[in-house]
């Protein structure tokens, strides 16, 4: 987006430069003067309702009257905001508003500003109600095109028109996010509240709207979550090397822009808040309309899809598959079935990697040739699978279970599928490259439910920004993120609408990785609920208190050590000869840079074996770091101290991390 | 010569801000940019010109799931 042309204008004798095609009225308020506006709002288009907002405009060769709100600045002119002719024009407006509604304050107060007390005459539709709904028609607007519903409309003409759901019953499909409400400049719409009794619900409500405000300002330019929701992301992956491509050997691919947002976004038939939170405007969801299936048991049937979201198109790279009807249709499957399509797709991914390897062949899989990008081969395991048939009754049970089956029955080598079967504690790696991000490693390892990266998504503050150069600085961002996210989990809430918008300030706040704008409506928010004051430290606090009795948990259950925190090395570096050399440069430029390796002449096999040694011992030492920031054992038990400084010491508790040394 | 998040990059008279944004294939939307320490609004990306030797931080910020 290039900068905007500037025009300047003279407003009483007041010169401003504004962009082109802001309206008079924006130019007015740049420079402190003040127009009465009514029904307008920088939250909507402008509909120049009330006409309140009348201005005399002098262009050079003839003077008009001109609604202000919606007079585009499209040259130099000269503007008069209190002309003679302006100030008897809107003292008429006013006299009338007053008289048809004397009791609302706003109208009062204009009156009174333009020197009318008592109305002089008495309007045939009088309505004394103070809070009576004065047709501005801003609410309506807001929601239609700040929320991209249309719930309330003005129904009936003349005196009779007003503001009302349809068949002015109760709508199911209203969201409840209280932006009409708030932007009503009578209070002539009230929200009603929520049975469950919060203890402050005008608390919880503003908190809410700013982030409705901040959608409607921002998510466009920022991350058009309601255009595209996660989708966005492929590109951006793309474009950093990021993007899972063939089992995470590589970081993009040429044909991706095969399954970017641009080309989801012909596919998404809906996309309006979907109401997964009450009030929640972010409208992340999207869902694809009759489309025609061309596989497995509804085959040839129209069905609705639900999404699909980011991962489902990155695990969609990850198997070599850029089609984004394949994509649709695995997104559908993996619902119908009740399979996570991550879990699916980089299980998917581990399985073609090991047939090319050949460690699979069609014998073994039931005469599947399942090669990266074999599409129809992929559906099929799905939906065998689905069925508990087949290949599929091995390729269901995940990496964690396929790894050992390669091994005992096919003869596979060991050490290949544990470097290339992307899992840990079990669960299967999300779509994101981490080779070039050690913080990310160990948000991957390290964390609690196994190879997720929601409880930590570092990649760009540690790869890109350079912000956490020491494994202190990572222990650190490995301690605030896990916890910050629990608090999430703790509360049921989603994580969305804390960093996929941001507000307009934050980039000058400290810390703007975490959002501090958005810590403290989330503060506010906790206490307009349960009745007690939050800080951003109080939060983590919580957290902390739980994710430690989780690793106790884990212990209990045998997954809770250093040794879990064990992660495949195909995410911290790359396996094959192939991956290495698909980025040369960069690698060669680290093994004489931070290993200290002058890689000239080494065989390519070496120079794997050399950065492999330095990436897995950087590992260890991200692990020791993690673990004293967190009050653990280096071992990874949190320690008694630990739990008994966070009040979680029960005896059971205690026994337990005493006898693995904590 | 400019440092921009750690890396050093080639300057040329007159070269933008947004010019490093191109270069470096920055799509991410949710970026904060300083030079020297000094925050680059968004909207003056195009305009703002960056001195020889000057340090470029290109924050990115985190989104998604
Ligand atoms: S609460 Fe939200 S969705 Fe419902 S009518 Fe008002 S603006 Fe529309
Ligand atoms: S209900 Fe409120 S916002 Fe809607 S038209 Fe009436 S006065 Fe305006
Ligand atoms: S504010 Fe311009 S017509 Fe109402």
């Amino acid at each position: 987006m290039a900068d905007r042309e500037m025009i300047t204008i003279e407003i009483d004798g007041k010169s401003v430069s504004i962009e082109k095609d802001s309206t008079i009225l924006e130019a007015a308020r740049e420079v402190s003067i003040y127009i009465p506006a009514l029904c307008s709002s920088e939250l909507v288009e402008p509909y120049a309702a009330c006409r309140l907002c009348i201005v005399e405009v002098n262009d050079g060769r003839k003077t008009k009257l001109v609604t202000s709100c919606n007079y585009p600045v499209r040259r130099p002119i000269k503007v008069n905001t209190s002309s003679e002719t302006v100030l008897r024009n809107r003292k008429i407006i006013l006299e009338m508003m007053l008289s048809r509604w004397p009791n609302v304050q706003l109208i009062k107060d204009l009156a009174k500003h333009a020197g009318i007390t008592p109305p002089r005459y008495q309007h045939p539709a009088v309505d004394l109600n103070p809070n009576a709904c004065i047709l501005c028609g801003l609410c309506m607007r807001i929601c239609e095109q700040g929320i991209w519903e249309n719930i309330i409309n003005f129904t009936n003409r003349g005196a009779d028109r007003s503001v009302q759901m349809p068949y002015d019953s109760e709508q199911p499909h209203c969201i409840g996010c209280g932006a009409c409400a708030e932007i009503c400049p009578t209070g002539a719409i009230t929200m009603i509240d929520d049975p469950n009794q919060p203890y402050d619900a005008d608390m919880v409500r503003r908190a809410g709207m700013r982030i409705t405000e901040e959608m409607i300002r921002f998510d466009k330019e920022q991350c058009d979550m309601r255009g595209v929701g996660t989708a966005h992301l492929v590109e951006i992956m793309d474009a950093y090397d990021l993007l899972p491509v063939m089992n995470y050997r590589f970081g993009k691919h040429e044909d991706s822009s095969k399954i970017s947002s641009d080309v989801l976004r012909t596919f998404f038939t809906k996309g309006k808040p979907d109401g997964c939170w009450l009030g929640c405007t972010m409208a992340c969801a999207k869902a694809i309309e009759n489309f025609e299936l061309k596989t497995g048991p509804y085959k040839g049937e129209k069905v609705l899809v639900d999404g699909p979201e980011y991962e489902t198109l990155g695990g969609s790279s990850n198997m070599g598959i850029f089609d984004p009807r394949f994509v649709i249709e695995y997104n559908f499957y993996c619902d119908t079935y009740g399979l996570d399509t991550i879990s699916f797709s980089t299980g998917l991914a581990f399985v073609m990697e090991c047939y090319e390897a050949g460690i699979l062949d069609m014998e073994k899989t039931g005469g599947l040739e399942i090669s990266f990008g074999a599409k129809d081969a992929a559906l099929e395991l799905l939906h065998q699978i689905g069925r508990g048939e087949g290949f599929g009754l091995i390729a269901g049970k995940g990496i964690r279970y396929m790894k050992k089956y390669f091994v005992e029955n096919f003869g596979a080598d060991p050490g290949f599928v544990f470097d290339i079967g992307m899992e840990a504690k079990g669960m299967e790696y999300s779509e994101y490259v981490t080779k070039e991000s050690l913080a990310q490693q160990g948000g991957y390892g390290i964390a609690l439910k196994g190879a997720q990266h929601d409880e930590a998504w570092l990649i760009f503050m540690d790869m890109v920004n350079k912000q956490i150069p020491t494994f202190e600085d990572k222990a650190e961002a490995l301690h605030y993120f896990p916890m910050w996210r629990t608090w999430f989990g703790l509360c049921g809430l989603c994580k969305l609408p804390w960093n996929d918008v941001e507000p307009a300030d934050n980039a000058e706040t400290d810390e703007p990785a975490k959002v501090p704008g958005h810590v403290q409506g989330y503060c506010e928010f906790f206490e307009g609920v349960t009745g007690k004051p939050q800080t951003m430290d109080s939060l983590i606090g919580m957290s902390e208190k739980v994710y430690n009795f989780q690793r106790v948990f884990n212990l209990k259950m045998g997954f809770g050590k250093r040794e879990h925190d064990a992660i495949p090395y195909r995410s911290a570096g790359p396996v094959t000869a192939t991956e290495y050399e698909s980025r040369q440069d960069r690698y060669d430029t680290q093994l004489r840079e931070d290993v200290g390796i002058d890689p000239t002449g080494m065989s390519t096999i070496e120079k794997v074996a050399a950065m492999r040694k330095y990436r897995e011992s950087q590992y260890e030492h991200l692990l020791d770091a993690v673990y004293k920031r967190r009050g653990w054992t280096n071992d990874g038990v949190p320690t008694v101290a630990k739990l008994m400084e966070l009040g979680v010491d029960f005896p059971d508790v205690i026994e337990l991390v005493r006898k693995h040394g904590g | 010569m400019i440092i921009v998040n750690g890396e050093r990059l080639e300057w040329s008279p007159g070269k933008t801000a947004r010019d490093v944004i191109k270069e470096k294939n920055y799509l991410f939307p949710l970026l904060i940019v300083r030079i020297n320490g000094k925050l680059v609004p968004r909207k003056k990306y195009d305009s703002t010109v960056i001195p020889d030797k000057a340090t470029v931080d290109i924050i990115h910020l985190m989104s998604g799931g």
